[in-house]
């Protein structure tokens, strides 16, 4: 006799969801691309993933390889020392080697030693002010998406951009449903006065106007990243109550809650063990289009410019400078395509995730 | 006769209804009135009324559902459960108190299609029960699912299976083996037949006499049907618009009714003799509404031997003959 767990609803719908190949593709597609912007220091970085220098391995992209050159108590990034490069005028480098030029040095020693470059070797903070012309550079064979103001590379922070968006969005997500679930639980299973005061308390916040909050915010603290995601995470919570909160009104009537107090159940396993597997449906779908909603927050904060503080890579301080120079076209047209699909995919997932959760297996989204 | 297992005394529920801009108490159903009965140690009580009756709300009332669920409502009376440790009144307990007899006393449900989570599998059902109320370790909880499902004729590889995957009956059957976890004393069995197919319920009525006999149960048994009620009960209660207006052995009920709406009730049942055919008593008007009932006996207004002072006076329940009371003060006159 074998015992084998039969699927459970929540594996029945991940079935469903994965025969809506629209979603089910657009999913694999964005998964993998955000798995891969964790791999980003080996994709898009000027420094080198290997370098082999005197039949010594160095790995600048995952090691930061810190020394005191000089003595002066100073920690530095050093290794320009260490390999002997040599700039202008055969002058001897010191502090972080330049690992584009030192490629070719290399080959012009023509010995053992050699330098593996990521496939995109600019980091998104570097500036190429030695390139002719002024910034923002137009598109090239170099800088694919040209140079933004500050002469740095568009496609390395369009890249660098993508990860930051949905790691802000995800988190956000994330934490406002933490306690948009544990708030609406509390107001759905309990009701009565306690539900209409918390409701009324929920709306008062909710009516803080959001942008005005963050703009004053920022002007008090610099922002950053896990600041802002507090900040945007305070303001986001309260719609998700409202949805939990419904369905927990219609869950607790249900018998099997009944069944539950009957059993002995004390109120928290009766509320986030009986009652909440069974009201995730709407808020499951809602998510892909909270991340959108998230995503596109964060663009429009950056574009004010109350956003990722400066010189964070971000799609929305493109866009910004797109404003101040539209001429350049390249600085608006990269981020807004980059937004669209990326937007684009979520909201594929997010009807296919709908769909799945659809208990009518014909109904189709016309 | 042997010892008494649940004593109810004079249970009277009462809902509030809520209304206006305060959300105060506008009115108030009144759902259960006066209700008494005694259920012996390994006996079936059946409670036989219409819908909206208060057989329901009686079975929930002993079960602290309605303490737990329903906000202002109101129980009064006693309901004295006769534990090993001796008698205790259920309605006086907190709900920590109440949580130690919760092992004794279990619940079988009308819809087997809500009462069981549909997140969880069978296995993890069946085992709330027994993680909280007993100390056994995983290994002895998986043996005792697996001899639960078997008896409640469950094959034992279901255990893993989510609800979903069941017909009405075999839900059930899940819903019976999750009540009988722990070895309870008191079934509270409120319509566990009246959601299945007829087919089905035969199997199910069968299951629970058997488990009677194998753990000494004690079933108080809500239904409406009357054929079931009739097949399952050793005595019989009826109830008319919250009230007992009747309770005997099920042979006195059935056979001698003496209570007009009883009269009624079971001139109702289908004969499948057409030698033992009588004229069904039809009753006049609708069943009152529990928020507005009649003053006086509450089925003065569609007796069909009502006189004036029917009105006037609520009847007690009284005792006609051997264990057989009826509550219509008429009887003594004819």
């Amino acid at each position: 006799m074998t015992l084998k767990k039969s699927a459970s609803p929540q594996q029945l719908r991940w079935r469903r969801f994965k025969r809506l190949k629209r979603g089910y593709y657009s999913f694999i597609i964005l998964f993998t691309l955000y798995l891969l912007s964790f791999l980003l220091p080996f994709l898009v970085n000027n420094r080198a993933i290997v370098v082999k220098y005197n039949d010594k391995y160095y790995f600048p992209g995952l090691v930061n390889y810190v020394h005191d050159t000089f003595n002066l108590g100073l920690a530095n990034i050093y290794l320009a020392d260490e390999f002997n490069q040599t700039g202008e005028n055969d002058d001897p480098l010191f502090g972080e080697a330049n690992y584009r030029l030192l490629s070719s040095q290399f080959e012009e020693e023509s010995g053992d030693n050699y330098v593996i470059m990521p496939p995109v070797p600019f980091n998104p903070i570097e500036n190429f002010l030695s390139l002719d012309g002024n910034p923002p550079h137009s598109p090239s064979s170099i800088h694919w998406f040209g140079t933004d103001d500050s002469a740095r590379d568009v496609f390395a922070r369009l890249a660098y951009g993508f990860r930051i968006s949905i790691s802000f969005a995800l988190m956000i997500t994330f934490i406002s449903y933490f306690f948009g679930i544990i708030v609406g639980a509390f107001l759905g299973f309990y009701g009565r006065w306690f539900d209409i005061l918390g409701q009324r308390l929920v709306e008062i916040w909710g009516a803080i106007p959001f942008l005005y909050t963050v703009i004053i915010l920022s002007a008090v603290f610099s922002p950053s990243f896990i600041l802002l995601v507090v900040i945007m995470s305070i303001f986001s919570w309260m719609g998700i109550t409202y949805y939990i909160r419904g369905e927990f009104y219609r869950e607790k009537t249900k018998d099997y809650v009944s069944a539950a107090i009957v059993t002995g159940e004390n109120n928290l396993t009766i509320m986030f063990r009986h009652i909440l597997p069974n009201a995730l449906t709407p808020i499951i779908t809602f998510a892909p289009f909270a991340i959108v909603g998230s995503i596109a927050s964060l663009v429009a904060l950056d574009f004010l410019g109350f956003g990722l503080p400066v010189p964070t890579p971000s799609w929305g301080e493109i866009l910004k400078q797109a404003k101040a120079s539209l001429r350049d076209w390249h600085l608006a047209v990269f981020p807004l395509v980059a937004m669209f699909v990326t937007l684009q995919l979520i909201v594929f997932i997010g009807e296919a995730v709908r769909e799945a959760f659809d208990p009518k297996v014909f109904s189709r989204l016309r | 006769m042997s010892e008494i297992l649940l004593e109810v005394k004079n249970l009277s529920v009462r809902f509030p209804i809520w209304g206006g801009i305060l959300r105060q108490k506008i009115a108030e159903v009144r759902a259960v009135e006066n209700v008494s009965f005694t259920i012996k140690k390994g006996e079936t009580l059946g409670l036989v009324g219409e819908s909206g009756c208060g057989k329901t709300t009686t079975a929930k009332a002993i079960c602290h559902i309605l303490k737990e669920t329903s906000h202002g409502v109101v129980q009064e009376g006693e309901i004295i459960f006769h534990s090993e440790n001796g008698p205790v009144n259920l309605l006086s307990l907190n709900r920590k108190e109440m949580r130690f007899y919760r092992r004794e006393i279990q619940m079988i449900f009308q819809d087997p299609f809500s009462s069981l989570n549909p997140r969880m599998t069978v296995s993890e059902i069946i085992q709330r029960p027994l993680k909280i109320h007993t100390k056994m370790n995983k290994k002895e909880r998986r043996t005792r699912v697996t001899d639960l499902l078997e008896k409640v004729g469950l094959q034992p590889e279901y255990a893993l299976r989510y609800p979903h995957e069941f017909s009405g009956g075999q839900r059930q059957r899940i819903g019976i083996a999750r009540a009988l976890a722990v070895r309870p004393k008191l079934i509270i069995a409120d319509e566990p037949v009246s959601a299945l197919d007829v087919s089905v319920q035969s199997q199910v009525i069968n299951l629970l006499e058997d488990l009677q006999d194998e753990f000494g149960l004690t079933y108080l048994f809500v239904a409406h049907d009357l054929s079931v009620i009739n097949h399952v009960s050793d005595r019989i209660s009826v109830m008319y618009l919250g009230r007992i207006v009747e309770t005997g052995s099920a042979e006195q009920v059935y056979s001698s009714p003496l209570h007009p709406y009883s009269q009624a009730l079971i001139s109702a049942i289908p004969q499948t003799d057409p030698a033992k055919r009588s004229d069904r008593i039809m009753l006049k008007g609708e069943i009152p509404s529990s928020m507005n009932k009649p003053s006086g006996c509450s089925f003065n207004p569609r007796c069909p031997i009502a006189v004036a002072e029917c009105s006037t006076k609520i009847p007690e329940l009284r005792e006609m003959n051997d264990h057989h009371s009826a509550a219509c003060d008429l009887l003594e006159l004819k």
